[in-house]
């Protein structure tokens, strides 16, 4: 198994899709901050008004409300800026399929299956793999998040503690997700598909849409131990032992989805 | 320990293989032997089951039924899975990394350090670049080796393919249609790089339409119809059985027959058809038609023939025996 990750290893690095990716969530990452600072700070919002963005009155307005930063640390702001959305997981979605599902469309699956007869180990190199970048991506943001506070100055700095915990837990649900995709890219073998489930899970329309018909039915209770809902509403301070059920079912998804695409990889022919 | 072993190992041999899609048998209870060293021309029409047989070898397919053992070991077993190397159709390529890159990564996914590259032919000490490079220099890459695969022609993918498959210096290579795109030029280098291979002592299974080209090199032939095994024969067998003879066509074979074997001792004859006879061995045929006509045998035709490998594989695809 280890030979498949150093495999792996190699080859992310030279996948342009990863930078891409990357690229594409920092420059919205930049692109949220840059907005909220013209929308919800003093200079930002002088700025707007010379750029034509508001007139007066509308400024006005704005002043009065006051400013929806105020009970905002740098921790809400990261969550707010990329990850409660499902914009960071469908993004991780994307590369994860994308590197998934080249092996199949090359044919190179033929080379490593003919090496590695369990397939076991090339689904569980895959989630190493989806979660070495994930643990990349979610240090690259968060440090690009807290070079984008310190210039501009927007909220409060955040303890360690509380963003070492969100951190470990958001990685947990998002590697569990990317499991996930490659069940999804294991069973389809369809990089179309892959990225249209990325889009569809990552997003939660498809669990905000059943959780929506099972409220209406009152059965709507499921939707807490989802990975989107973990994802969006999960705690951003450990407050008690109840907070760290984030964990037990990103881990249960995880060995959940992983399981089901080795299984799938071993009953299907190359 | 040599006495308690065999007198003939087999690189790979199969029993009662076979393999069904959606319950009908592509391949059928399968009984392929191939002996070390050889190497083995795997023959068959398109959709005879020669792929789906050489997958199952390299554990890409799974068999519904049936046993495959390679040098001894179940096919699953990790030993057996690093003595084989194999290009199953069109060679899996990563089209945006180049051929070394695609190199390497094999050769990471089989675990080959910069220690542990090199063969019992080679130096302990040789790296993994080098082995990488020697490897493609050998497969006629070496001044490709930073081209991206996407940008490769048919046959250098092939090539490409081939290289990958030596990775790892195994002992098995299973080629499917090895030389599918290939330039006469790149088809004999192909040629020349196996029959080294086999020199080396490695065993070859290679599936081809070409089969002319495959019998330049084959030293064992396996003949595969609607999945299932209808010959294996080696060389000379095939030799033997291909040989020159002289074919006869006649008005009345029952006559014709015991006249022959009468005036001519010590020649093979042969019952083709209801009207054709062939005759094996003989130098002359002039007098032969004399003595039909003296008995008032008329004779529609005759003349020396000699059976090569195609004509025999058709002559199997078409159901008659020799």
């Amino acid at each position: 198994m280890f030979n498949l990750l150093r495999m792996d290893l190699y080859r992310i690095k030279r996948s342009p899709s990863v930078y891409i990716c990357l690229a594409i969530l920092l420059s919205l990452s930049a692109l949220c901050c840059w907005l909220v600072w013209l929308m919800e700070t003093p200079d930002g919002r002088q700025t707007a008004l010379k750029m034509g963005m508001f007139e007066l009155e509308e400024l006005a307005e704005l002043e009065a409300e006051g400013n929806a930063l105020a009970d905002m640390d740098l921790l809400e702001m990261f969550r707010d800026v990329g990850m409660d959305g499902g914009f960071y997981c469908s993004i991780l979605g994307i590369v994860v399929a994308l590197f998934v599902c080249m092996d199949f469309q090359s044919g190179y699956i033929k080379n490593i299956m003919a090496a590695h007869r369990n397939r076991w180990t090339y689904v569980v190199s895959k989630v190493l793999t989806a979660g070495f970048v994930n643990f990349l991506y979610l240090l690259i943001s968060f440090g690009f998040c807290l070079l984008m506070n310190f210039l501009s100055h927007l909220v409060p700095f955040t303890s360690w503690n509380n963003i070492l915990f969100y951190l470990a837990w958001a990685w947990l649900i998002s590697t569990a997700f990317t499991s996930l995709i490659i069940a999804i890219c294991i069973f389809t073998r369809s990089a179309a598909l892959g990225i249209l489930g990325t889009i569809l899970f990552g997003s939660g329309i498809i669990v905000t849409f059943l959780s929506y018909l099972t409220n209406l039915f009152h059965l709507g209770q499921w939707a807490d131990y989802t990975l989107y809902f973990n994802m969006t509403y999960g705690p951003s301070v450990c407050t008690g032992i109840g907070d760290l059920k984030v964990f037990a079912i990103g881990l249960v998804f995880m060995a959940l989805y992983t399981a089901a695409a080795s299984i799938a990889l071993t009953r299907q022919d190359i | 320990m040599s006495q308690k072993e065999p007198p003939r190992n087999y690189a790979v041999e199969t029993m009662a293989l076979t393999k069904e899609y959606t319950k009908k048998a592509v391949v059928n209870h399968l009984e392929l032997k191939v002996q070390e060293g050889a190497i083995y021309g795997f023959i068959g029409r398109n959709g005879a089951g020669k792929s789906t047989t050489l997958k199952m070898l390299c554990g890409l397919a799974k068999p519904t039924s049936g046993e495959i053992r390679l040098y001894g070991r179940p096919v699953n077993d990790p030993y057996a899975a690093r003595r084989i190397g194999c290009l199953i159709e069109s060679a899996g390529l990563y089209p945006n990394m180049t051929a070394r890159q695609n190199m390497i990564m094999k050769a990471k996914c089989l675990g080959l350090t910069n220690h542990s590259t090199a063969g019992h032919h080679s130096s302990a000490e040789q790296g993994l670049e080098d082995t990488v490079d020697k490897i493609l220099s050998l497969t006629g890459l070496s001044g490709s080796e930073s081209k991206k695969a996407r940008f490769f022609s048919m046959g250098m993918k092939q090539r490409l393919g081939i290289a990958l498959a030596l990775l790892g210096n195994p002992d098995l290579l299973i080629l499917d249609e090895p030389i599918n795109g290939l330039d006469p030029e790149g088809i004999r280098e192909i040629r020349q790089l196996i029959q080294k291979l086999n020199e080396e002592g490695k065993t070859l299974i290679i599936s081809s339409h070409i089969l002319g080209e495959l019998s330049k090199i084959a030293t064992h032939y396996g003949i595969i119809k609607d999945g299932i095994l209808i010959e294996q024969i080696s060389r000379e067998s095939l030799e033997q059985k291909c040989k020159s003879y002289f074919q006869i066509e006649v008005d009345d074979i029952n006559r014709a027959l015991p006249l022959i074997t009468e005036h001519a001792s010590g020649i093979r004859t042969e019952v083709y058809d209801t009207r054709t006879l062939r005759l094996y061995d003989l130098t002359d045929g002039a007098w032969l038609n004399q003595l039909l006509v003296e008995h008032h045998i008329q004779v529609y035709s005759s003349g020396f023939h000699h059976m090569d490998l195609e004509e025999y594989f058709l002559e199997r695809m078409d159901g008659k025996t020799t």
